[in-house]
């Protein structure tokens, strides 16, 4: 802060940033209120109730639905975030960056139905092509390998999910400087070793906040999944089917309240986890002797 | 050294290309074990990158490294008999001192017991041993340089790479590591090969030097050597603040040659260069060995071993005071003489005489 | 990790040569793999859609052949119009989303230290904690007619007739991409200051140069690449998430991804796939304009 800046100024400048958040937040915060009235959502009285939570899970919908998110999640955040790390490394070792960073960051520029619909097309047409050489060989084991499935659904999420992965764990290796690795190899370790004892933990908030990331947006992701999934349903495809139908149950609120309440405690812990170490790391390097070079 | 004992570090007509940029041009250099070899040179020049290809961190475009008489050329870092200290942040952060010293020991499989021994040792000799338990951001900057050292000589690996180790160092702190890791050499008695490009530090450590520069190795020769007898004018350019002089040789029968020099005809010792007559040449003579007089009137013929020219200005350095010189043809020659500064300077623009010995000035062929 | 292949010079054996073991050439192509895969799954794909977008359009699929039929039957019906009204929408939240979340970036980076710089910007990822799909719907509750809105306008004798134009309209769509999309020109603004240094502040502040002046001059120009990185997001999803037009916009609010899913639903797969590739071709446009621009590799310089 600009030391003859008014004070005042800068407090509003900090006021308008948190109405922004606050903004933003409104319908996350707006979810949750509903999730706790026991008429529901739209209804004239409020009643606060925990009922709701308690159903979710003999709701056998939402729940079926859930598991099918969750092992999605899984998968996609087990391949898709050591994928990015692996992009990450060989970009930051690569002499031409622009063709990895146009290849891994132009998903995000893609728009979801438009993803969605291009790999729908393809998943089909590779689908055929593969029968169709089967039959050419007479063999009937190609015949499932690209038809819409888990897998269909899987491989939209890791392109969807890589560039936030990839961009995420770059900017924790930004800190890191390679002598450290040279250094270690220096030491005698290989270079999977020398990865593994220096680099990891020095890069470790970073890919695991890319998987914390990772499960939250494929949590919520809609469109892509709708499109390449199989005949299962997941968290989001059963919210829009009641939206667009019945309406949300009140089930569905707490689910949503729920995983925003699980969502906003992880990423509130690792910010006041990192600022609670940042602070102690502070601490003892002042106390001991003065740090000449970090 | 024998014959049986091959030299510890042996370079093949070693390059190295990056797409079009040359960093090192058919490098061909020898270094006995147990010698503090030292790599010396204008950054940009290619030191760095023979030491790291030494150090297997870089593949040569073409040639050979072999260390021990073995070819290493196809293995890296972790394979090589070598271990090396860097210019700075190469310390493990989030290993105490005792870890990061005892790091190699660890990936190496060796038991616990023998780590911490082997460890206590190393930080003894560098003088750390009561920073054992610190992290690398509660050391100074010397003391993450003496932690390096420990890491590289516990692996009792027999040829030690140094990369610009001290150039983070202040200049105080500079001269008193340059003494430590000479000592520790001559404790430890592997070979040390160290990058710089600060001639002082090379000569306080150095048993020989090589000049290296625009990807090629210039000169090598013992500290002494180099300085006092430069084979190469970029030799006399870089080390000591030499007076080069660009001349034409107008005489070259007999053991001097007589050079034509901004007007002036001096001599030089031939030391059997193939030299002929009109052929442009560089002559070179230490500043500290050119002596300063002031002439009256008497514009004497010079004998060969002085020049006369234009007192410019004087610059005070403390122990010694340079006095520039401007010659006929506009050149700048150096005085540097000890300095009794109360002295009456030659006002600017008086005429000067430079005087200098027959064996301080030298010829250079190229 | 990485490395180029080593080229002999003068006859001399390169060393690099002498077989490289098994072990690290299959390292090397582990590297290459997530490059790999996504020129397969997703390269590839986005490209074919040129093809399958002059597929012969069958009952319940499509077939080779050459037509240009799906294209005409975009261009040459209310299609195209609402493809343009909704550009001109999707600038409109661009400039929106701009004015509200850039000068969130730059106080960012000039006036909170350091340290906690990266923990502010981490507060704007909190929306993203829900789904964006209960995002936007929990938006028709706040703007319909007797919605949270209009009440809260009426109560405070702002206004006296609730106003309908609030939802199920282009304003309401607007709104839904402003919502939505608002923290990413806040990340982009945030990764694109990193190209300001924070003492070009100070300069400007020795020099007595004015804020508006020290905006237009010094700050748009090094930031460029960001800013642009961002606006391009922002106007190609505001054309392409079918969501929010779905569930916030009236009639004639269609965007391209909703012309496209609509195309899917109704098993038109030709269409979706001009559809498709039009937008591919107005992203690689902008990207490519925006490249030749400001070199848009810079934006990811401060991480590299």
């Amino acid at each position: 802060m600009n030391e003859y800046e008014n004070p005042w100024f800068h407090g509003l400048k900090w006021a308008y940033l948190l109405l922004v958040v606050l903004t933003l937040m409104a319908p996350v915060l707006y979810v949750m209120y509903i999730s706790f009235n026991a008429n529901g959502f739209g209804a004239n009285e409020y009643v606060f109730t925990l009922e709701w939570y308690g159903l979710i899970f003999s709701d056998e919908l939402l729940i079926g639905a859930l598991r099918w998110t969750l092992m999605l999640a899984i998968v996609v955040t087990l391949v898709a975030v050591p994928m990015a790390l692996l992009a990450a490394k060989y970009y930051k070792a690569a002499d031409n960056k622009l063709f990895p960073v146009f290849l891994l960051l132009a998903p995000l520029f893609v728009p979801p139905d438009i993803l969605g619909s291009a790999l729908l097309v393809s998943f089909k047409n590779l689908n055929a092509v593969f029968i169709w050489i089967g039959d050419g060989l007479g063999t009937s084991m190609f015949d499932s390998w690209f038809r819409l499935s888990f897998l269909t659904a899987t491989i939209g999420l890791i392109i969807y999910t890589i560039p936030y992965s990839f961009v995420v764990i770059l900017i924790t290796m930004g800190r890191y400087r390679k002598e450290q690795t040279e250094a270690a190899r220096a030491c005698g370790a290989s270079g999977w070793r020398a990865f593994w004892d220096i680099e990891f933990p020095q890069i470790r908030a970073g890919v695991f906040s890319a998987s914390a990331f990772t499960v939250i947006l494929v949590f919520n992701e809609y469109t892509r999944t709708s499109l390449l999934k199989g005949g299962f349903d997941t968290f989001t495809t059963v919210l829009i089917s009641q939206m667009l139908n019945t309406g949300m149950s009140p089930q569905s609120y707490a689910m949503s309240a729920m995983i925003s309440f699980v969502a906003i405690a992880a990423i509130g812990g690792i910010i006041i986890l990192t600022l609670i170490r940042a602070e102690a790391l502070a601490r003892i390097a002042r106390g001991k002797a003065e740090p000449v070079m970090s | 050294m024998t014959f049986q004992t091959p030299p510890a570090v042996e370079v093949r007509n070693l390059a190295k290309h990056y797409g079009d940029f040359v960093a090192l041009k058919n490098v061909n250099v020898t270094i006995a074990a147990g010698e503090y070899f030292v790599l010396l040179g204008p950054s940009g020049g290619g030191k760095t990158t023979l030491l790291r290809t030494i150090g297997g961190f870089q593949k040569p475009t073409s040639g050979d490294v072999f260390l021990h008489g073995k070819s290493v050329g196809h293995l890296p870092p972790d394979k090589r008999p070598t271990t090396m200290v860097f210019q700075a942040y190469a310390l493990f952060p989030h290993m105490n001192v005792t870890q990061n010293v005892g790091y190699g020991l660890k990936v190496a499989g060796l038991p616990k017991a023998q780590i911490a021994d082997k460890v206590a040792h190393a930080l003894d000799q560098v003088g750390l041993t009561k920073f054992a338990q610190r992290k690398p951001h509660e050391l100074s900057g010397g003391q993450q340089q003496r932690v390096q050292l420990a890491r590289a000589i516990v692996l009792d690996r027999d040829i030690l790479l140094l990369d610009e180790p001290l150039a983070a160092l202040d200049a105080q702190l500079r001269k008193d590591m340059c003494l430590e890791l000479k000592h520790l050499q001559e404790k430890v008695g592997i070979t040390f090969i160290h990058v710089t490009h600060n001639q002082e530090e090379a000569m306080t450590v150095a048993d020989r030097i090589a000049l290296i520069a625009n990807g090629d190795l210039v000169e090598v020769g013992r500290a002494r050597d180099i300085y006092r007898a430069p084979e190469k004018s970029f030799t006399a350019s870089f080390v000591g603040e030499n007076n080069v002089l660009k001349g034409k040789v107008s005489d070259a029968n007999g053991v001097s040659v007589t050079v034509d020099v901004a007007g002036a005809k001096l001599q030089v010792a031939k030391r059997d260069l193939p030299v002929s007559t009109g052929q442009n040449v560089t002559l070179s003579i230490r500043s500290e060995c050119v002596a300063l007089e002031t002439v009256n009137d008497s514009n004497a013929p010079t004998d060969g071993l002085s020049m006369l020219g234009a007192y410019d200005e004087s610059v005070y350095l403390g122990l010694t005071t340079s006095h520039l010189v401007r010659l006929p043809d506009g050149t700048e020659m150096v005085s540097r003489i000890i300095a009794d500064a109360d002295d009456t300077l030659p006002v600017n623009g008086a005429p000067v005489r430079l005087r200098w010995k027959p064996t301080d000035i030298r010829l250079h062929v190229e | 990790m990485v490395s180029s292949p080593t080229n002999v010079t003068n006859g001399v054996r390169p060393v690099g040569s002498m077989q490289t073991p098994l072990h690290e050439r299959l390292a090397l192509w582990a590297f290459r793999a997530p490059l790999i895969f996504m020129v397969l799954f997703f390269a590839i794909p986005m490209a074919m859609t040129v093809v399958f977008s002059v597929f012969e359009r069958t009952m319940f699929w499509m077939e080779p052949g050459f037509t240009l039929t799906a294209y005409e039957n975009f261009f040459f019906s209310a299609r195209l119009g609402n493809f343009l009204n909704s550009m001109k929408y999707s600038l409109i939240s661009v400039a929106i989303c701009f004015v509200i979340g850039f000068p969130i970036s730059v106080f960012v980076r000039k006036s909170i230290p350091q340290v906690a710089q990266h923990r502010v910007v981490l507060l704007f990822i909190l929306p993203f904690m829900v789904s964006e799909i209960i995002r936007v719907f929990a938006l028709r509750p706040v703007l319909q007619r007797n919605g949270l809105m209009n009440t809260a306008l009426t109560n405070m004798g702002i206004i006296d007739e609730p106003i309908t134009a609030l939802l199920y309209t282009h304003t309401s769509v607007v709104i839904g991409e402003v919502m939505s999309f608002l923290p990413f020109i806040i990340f982009s603004g945030f990764l694109a200051m990193e190209a300001v240094p924070k003492f070009i502040f100070e300069v400007c502040d020795d020099l007595g140069v004015g804020p508006w002046r020290r905006f237009k001059d010094v700050i748009l120009p090094l930031a460029a690449p960001g800013i642009f990185a961002g606006s391009v997001f922002i106007f190609v999803n505001g054309l392409g998430v079918a969501l929010l037009p779905n569930i916030l916009g009236g009639a004639g609010a269609v965007n391209a991804g909703l012309i496209a899913t609509q195309a899917i639903s109704a098993l038109d797969f030709p269409l979706a796939m001009a559809v498709s590739a039009i937008m591919m071709a107005t992203l690689m446009t902008l990207l490519w304009i925006g490249h030749k621009l400001f070199d848009l590799t810079k934006i990811l310089t401060p991480l590299s």
